[in-house]
């Protein structure tokens, strides 16, 4: 039998990751098959079509309440805001208004992640902005940087709400949070919750996935049809784009 | 030429002040201080002995038990670290599924650390599940 050097290479892998060095304590441990991890090698995004966007739907915001545990205290200026709807007018009345939800722009160059003194806000590998609550001391600077007005501050100590998302851990006071795109479904190869909510209602006006993927379905819209992004002046290359702005 | 004074000569000067200096205080003051129970003052876990542990669920932990006891605070924030910012996902030993054989955080994770006064505040964020 003959063997090529790959093979032998590969079963020298194989004995190592086996090597005990005391109990406990091995060498290298094989990956458990449950393992995932960021690449680089995508790129998320999201595409919103304004006309498919209807003004009295809530579908998206209610879903992301209901998949991150975001709460309602029903007060304006304490209340978080992962996905909002917004209403665009045109003043002269010569263009119909707009709807449109509005989230974090994930953008390539986050003025937030630039700000932020701790590193907690930063940029993962395949493009998804977050903020890592375990290192967030509540300073706010990352939201006067944000031209999307994208985050909240925790005022208030919160409960898990009955009939939660155990999957998402809920918040503690004086903590800034944003949308994740749902990174934790994203990981798990799902849609963020906002999308499929949007799909379930009917309109499928937001879709998601990887640019880097020529041939996923956002990719080929973006290059077919014409798109914008918001504030695009301030070239922090947001991957939220709209479509019929 | 005078010789200096030997070594028995000096031997009682020497002990009287060591005598002095280290052991007269302890004496005095422990004499000064009133009796008093030592676990009185102490944190209330001290008074019943060693946390009580809720038996776990499952055969065995996710690591040794041994290991675990030692190290699963580092454990778990290099995991914590790896996941929120590498995005590194191992689902079979994320924080959720410790609630799996771990079932209450109060009668497993919180009897140690009342003990050693440690007071991590994962469960304010990290849902627990019963
Ligand atoms: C498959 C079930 C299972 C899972 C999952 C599990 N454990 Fe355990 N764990 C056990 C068992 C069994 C023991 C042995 C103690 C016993 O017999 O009660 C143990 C022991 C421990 C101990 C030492 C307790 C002692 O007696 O000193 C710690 C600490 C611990 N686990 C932490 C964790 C943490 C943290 C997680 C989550 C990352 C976790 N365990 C997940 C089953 C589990
Ligand atoms: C056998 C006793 C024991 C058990 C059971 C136990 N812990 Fe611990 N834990 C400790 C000790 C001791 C420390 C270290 C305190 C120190 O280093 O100051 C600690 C520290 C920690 C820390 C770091 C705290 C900090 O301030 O840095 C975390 C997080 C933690 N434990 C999580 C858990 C979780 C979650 C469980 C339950 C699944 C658990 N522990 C169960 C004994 C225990
Ligand atoms: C301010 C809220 C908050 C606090 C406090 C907090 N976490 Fe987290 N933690 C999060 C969020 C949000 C995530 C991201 C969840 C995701 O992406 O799935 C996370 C993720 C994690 C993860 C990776 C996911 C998993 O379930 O394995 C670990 C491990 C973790 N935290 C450990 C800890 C430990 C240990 C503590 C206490 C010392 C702690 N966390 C305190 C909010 C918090």
């Amino acid at each position: 039998m003959t063997m090529d050097r790959r093979t032998v290479l590969g079963l020298g892998g194989v004995a190592a990751a086996g090597v005990a060095l005391a109990p406990g304590l091995t060498l290298i441990a094989a990956p458990p098959p449950d393992k995932s991890e960021a690449s680089g090698d995508q790129r998320w995004a999201m595409l919103i079509d304004v006309t498919k966007c209807e003004s009295n739907c809530t579908a998206c915001t209610r879903a992301c309440r209901q998949e991150n545990n975001v709460p309602l205290f029903g007060d304006p200026t304490r209340d978080i805001h992962w996905i909002r709807k917004l209403e665009i007018r045109d003043k002269d009345h010569r263009r119909p208004s707009v709807s449109l939800p509005v989230l974090c722009n994930h953008c390539e160059n986050p003025p937030c992640a630039h700000v932020c003194p701790t590193e907690a806000t930063f940029i993962r590998k395949d493009g998804i902005v977050l903020v890592d609550k375990h290192r967030c001391i509540g300073c706010r600077y990352c939201m006067l940087a944000c031209p999307y007005k994208a985050r909240s501050l925790v005022y208030h100590k919160t409960e898990f709400p009955e009939g939660g998302n155990p999957n998402v851990p809920i918040r503690a006071k004086g903590v800034v949070e944003k949308c994740t795109f749902c990174v934790h479904l994203v990981d798990d190869g799902k849609q963020p919750a906002c999308v499929q909510a949007c799909g379930h209602a009917g309109h499928k006006a937001m879709i998601f996935g990887d640019l880097n993927d020529p041939k996923s379905e956002i990719a080929m819209r973006i290059r077919e049809v014409k798109t914008q992004t918001i504030r695009e002046d301030l070239g922090l290359k947001p991957h939220v784009h709209y479509q019929g702005l | 030429m005078r010789s200096l004074p030997s070594y028995p000569a000096r031997f009682p000067l020497l002990l009287v002040l060591v005598w002095a200096i280290f052991v007269l205080p302890s004496v005095v003051l422990a004499s000064g201080t009133p009796d008093h129970d030592a676990s009185a003052n102490s944190h209330p876990s001290y008074a019943g002995g060693p946390p009580q542990l809720e038996k776990a669920k499952g055969e065995s932990c996710i690591r040794e038990t041994e290991w675990m006891r030692r190290n699963h605070m580092d454990f778990l924030k290099h995991r914590r670290a790896e996941t929120v910012r590498q995005g590194v996902r191992i689902r079979s030993e994320s924080l959720l599924k410790c609630a799996e054989c771990h079932q209450s955080h109060e009668k497993f994770c919180d009897q140690c650390h009342g003990y050693v006064s440690a007071s991590p505040d994962c469960f304010e964020c990290h849902v627990y599940p019963k």
